[in-house]
């Protein structure tokens, strides 16, 4: 009976262990949002001008402010993004808060949101694109990881580097 | 009649003294470096609650196995290795903040629980040599750990994110980076007062496993670690699982260790993919050793005193040392020494002692059985 | 036929002897090594060579295997602290330089500073773990370490101003690797060396590719004399009696022996060759390497004495000479095999598993005699 009850125990136990992780790895997942205030050219046959100046806010701190042709960068984590932008369009134009919310894509890591289309109501295609990383730069400390050391402190038992390369 | 009482109080304070020799010891240490670092005030405030917030959790989860008489653990290592694996797999999901946090801590129970598990029990194939044992598993599983990271991430264990790989396409980078991880459980509540930083959420949690700590030992389970830390035959005899017991204890140390080390890495902000584990066990050790613990007796005071004493002179011995020697590295050296030296110090007390009540036990059998034989 | 039958069966039954006394990680080992050499031929690496560096690492690491014997065999388990022998041998060595002896002559002093440090060290050591029977191999290793960075700190502090052993820019403190060329490099590995290349020229004939194999004689020569000095040590009165104190102590103290005095014998013994051992394996090596470098030899060592079959209460010279030649077939063979295979060198974290399994599986065993 006892035995029984600590099997029950523990695999509820297990089960909510599982069930906050699943949890976590939905509201956890994290991902860099790029802004970009650039003019976007011949969307089915129209131009969509980049605004002269857009700040960007998230969660009450302003974290890009974009003149013409800049990107900026956020970081984001959930799906559920909320943003305030404050629009200059033109010279000497009062600024036009807006807020606005989006739905974040699960998979992706790097977000581009091209500003212009995105408030222009443009579909989903027009105002959003994947960023792809440059190919990793090389990190020179890294080339050779696998030298004897590891850069391993003394104290692992392992003989020096010098003690296998020189013979 | 007062002679007396002087004599008692006197000798009373004397044994206080020699009980806390290597506090007492640390104190004086610490009194003569920090006027010659010359550091302000604040900043060692500072640096010594980060510390704190840092490593406290991972000098608690060493009291398990001293309650089960297993000795210090040196194997507390293994749960900052399943960290490890737990905060690598993380950190390539992309999951951030406090969710990142949790979750490394959920991953990393089934790795720690693992490697204490076989811990544990090849600790009870060498009893009596429990400590150098977990020394050695130290680095044996190290070796297996090299393995899983170097060499089978990547091509067996699915990595989705080039930048925490190496170059050569397998195996991890020598550091990866935790950058939307960093210090979010330390900025939870966080309170600044006159520019000391206080994680308060952190010391919550350190808390908890205190209380934790403090109720377990009460538990059918915690009093059952006891008797088998003062007396394995005896609690044999008394029907409690001896082996069962000590590998739980183990388990619990390494899963704790575990969470520590996600603590622990939060606050750095970066995992040092091959020496991160490498000197934790030592330097909790010596901390937890220098707050006046023994081999088999420690409680969360020492562990706090320990941390605090510990990594003051942590701090301030370099400069201390540059401005004695001229050479900081000499008092870098001599801060590894201190560590050593404390370990050394504590191990040679705890065997000469067993030794000593041994002879004694010894002696007084041998009386009995002489005064025995008188009577016959 | 009947007497073949029983032939068979007691051919069987020797061999399963022989496998029971070889243990079964050292047959795996064997049959490892084995493997590599045979395989070598076939991926393109040159055999010849390998032979010559397996040879060669045997005569850098023989003796300081060697070291572990004395303490093994009066009971004093596996000698975790050689990093204490090792500074002796250092101090031998940076003294030796530091006091202006070059060429061969370094060494011999080397070997004659060494030994005070040794005893006396070492004395002390023994003192140390005779307060503590039973918990020596804990002691040992934090006893090693604790030297070792108190040396960290002499060593910058000490007042050495040779100008090939400090750091140039502030003209104090030994610098972490110091080379031995125009020392003791190479001094016993040269004495009575066999190049086969040079032997084959001088006879006219051609050996082939046995002509890229090299013997460094002196240096094994002194290995077989140290191996035989401990052999005998171990026949005579004191040497059986140390190892009835490793036995069984009560017996020993039964019997009239002064237990204490024998294992500070025994210690004193192991620092002393442990010191020779590094000397011979700088003079191979051809650098000292100080600072944390004392230690890394240390698991190396005590697994390549546990592959050899020793026990944490039993060792014997054959289990030196087995035990050195396996593990530094294995971590010389490795890497350039695995590397002409699979482009992929595995064989760091081979050697730490392996090394690390056989010192855990040789605590781990059930023992028979004391603790």
């Amino acid at each position: 009976m006892k035995s029984k009850r600590r099997i029950l125990f523990s695999l509820l136990m297990v089960l909510i262990l599982a069930a906050v992780s699943a949890c976590m790895l939905v509201i956890g997942r994290g991902h860099t949002l790029y802004f970009d205030n650039k003019t976007l050219e011949g969307y089915e046959g129209q131009d969509y001008k980049a605004y002269e100046r857009v700040v960007v806010t998230v969660k009450g701190k302003e974290v890009a402010k974009l003149n013409k042709r800049e990107r900026d960068m956020t970081t984001w984590i959930g799906q559920n993004f909320k943003m305030t932008l404050a629009v200059t369009e033109k010279k000497g134009d009062e600024p036009v808060v807006q807020e606005i919310s989006l739905k974040l894509p699960y998979s992706v890591d790097g977000i581009v949101i091209n500003l212009p289309a995105l408030l222009a109501g443009l579909p989903e295609e027009a105002w959003f694109s994947e960023f792809v990383p440059a190919a990793a730069e090389k990190d020179p400390e890294d080339e050779n990881p696998d030298g004897d050391s590891f850069g391993l402190d003394g104290e692992l038992g392992l003989e020096d580097g010098l003690g296998l390369g020189d013979i | 009649m007062s002679q007396k009482k002087n004599a008692l109080a006197g000798k009373k304070a004397l044994e206080l003294l020699s009980g806390n020799a290597v506090p007492i010891m640390f104190i004086i240490i610490c009194a003569i470096f920090i006027p010659l670092a010359g550091f302000s005030p604040s900043y060692l405030l500072n640096e010594i609650i980060t510390r704190m917030g840092r490593n406290l959790f991972l000098v608690l989860c060493l009291l398990f196995p001293i309650m089960a008489g297993m000795g210090l653990n040196f194997a507390m290592t293994l749960g900052a290795m399943g960290a490890e694996i737990a905060v690598i797999l993380v950190a390539d999901w992309q999951i951030w903040g406090i969710p990142g946090v949790v979750l490394s801590m959920i991953l990393s129970i089934p790795f720690s629980a693992l490697l204490g598990f076989i811990c544990g029990t090849l600790q009870n194939m060498s009893k009596g040599r429990e400590m150098i044992t977990s020394y050695i598993i130290n680095f044996f599983i190290n070796g297996w750990y090299l393995l899983i990271v170097l060499y089978t991430m990547g091509p067996i264990i699915p990595i989705i994110h080039s930048s925490i790989m190496l170059p050569r396409g397998y195996g991890i980078r020598n550091t990866v980076s935790l950058l939307n991880m960093r210090q979010c459980l330390d900025d939870l509540l966080a309170i600044r007062i006159s520019g000391v930083k206080i994680p308060v959420f952190t010391f919550l949690l350190v808390g908890l496993l205190c209380l934790f700590i403090v109720w377990f030992r009460r538990t059918k389970l915690g009093q059952d670690m006891r008797a088998v830390g003062q007396d394995m035959q005896v609690a044999k005899d008394a029907g409690i699982n001896v082996d069962r017991t000590r590998i739980l204890s183990v388990v619990m140390s390494t899963v704790c260790a575990g969470f520590g080390m996600v603590i622990y890495l939060q606050n750095i902000g970066n995992l040092p993919t091959y020496t991160g584990h490498s000197q934790i066990g030592m330097f909790c050790i010596a901390a937890l050793l220098v707050g006046g613990a023994s081999v088999e007796k420690a409680t969360i005071g020492n562990a706090f005193l320990g941390v605090t004493l510990f990594h003051l002179m942590f701090i301030v011995a370099p400069s201390a040392g540059k401005v004695i020697t001229g050479d900081s590295m000499v008092g870098e050296y001599f801060r590894v020494f201190l560590s050593y030296g404390v370990i050394t110090i504590a191990l040679i007390m705890y065997e000469a002692k067993k030794r000593m009540e041994k002879s004694r036990a010894g002696q007084e059998l041998a009386q009995a059985q002489k005064e025995e034989e008188a009577a016959q | 036929m009947g007497t073949n039958k029983t032939a068979a069966a007691a051919e069987k039954s020797r061999f399963q002897v022989m496998l029971e006394q070889f243990g079964l990680p050292r047959l795996i080992l064997s049959g490892f090594l084995l493997l590599l050499l045979v395989m070598a031929p076939f991926v393109g690496v040159d055999l010849p060579t390998q032979i010559t560096n397996i040879i060669n690492r045997f005569s850098w690491n023989a003796v300081l295997v060697l070291a572990l014997v004395p303490m093994v065999h009066s009971g004093c388990g596996l000698n975790f602290g050689l990093p204490l022998a090792v500074i002796c041998g250092l101090m031998g060595g940076t003294l030796s330089i530091q006091l202006g002896f070059t060429g061969a002559m370094s060494f011999l002093m080397a070997v004659i500073i060494a030994t005070p440090f040794a005893v006396l060290l070492g004395g002390g050591y023994g003192l140390l773990l005779n307060r503590i029977k039973g918990g020596e191999m804990m002691i040992a290793t934090y006893v090693g370490l604790s030297i070792m960075s108190f040396f960290c700190m002499m060593w910058l502090l000490l007042p050495y101003n040779n100008p090939k052993m400090v750091y140039g820019l502030s003209a104090s403190g030994l610098r972490p690797t110091i080379s031995l060329e125009g020392f003791y490099d190479q001094t016993l590995a040269n004495l009575f060396k066999i190049d086969f290349h040079e032997v084959a020229q001088s006879l006219h004939i051609s050996l082939g590719p046995l002509e890229r194999i090299k013997i460094p004689t002196g240096s094994l020569l002194v290995f077989a004399l140290l191996a035989l000095l401990i052999w005998a040590f171990l026949h005579t009165k004191t040497g059986t009696a140390m190892t009835a104190v490793g036995s069984n102590p009560n017996f020993a103290r039964a019997a009239g022996i002064n237990v204490n005095k024998i294992r500070t014998l025994s210690v004193i013994m192991s620092t002393w060759l442990g010191a020779m051992g590094i000397l011979i394996y700088q003079q191979g090596f051809g650098f000292i390497q100080l600072y944390n470098a004392p230690n890394n030899l240390t698991m190396p060592t005590v697994a390549a004495i546990l592959i050899g079959g020793a026990l944490v209460n039993k060792a014997t010279i054959a289990n030196v000479i087995i035990g050195t030649i396996l593990f530094q077939g294995m971590v010389t063979m490795t890497p350039t095999i695995m590397n002409a295979i699979v482009h992929m060198d595995m064989s760091e974290v081979i050697r730490i598993i392996v090394s690390q399994g056989m010192i855990l599986y040789a605590l781990t065993r059930k023992q028979e005699g004391s603790k």
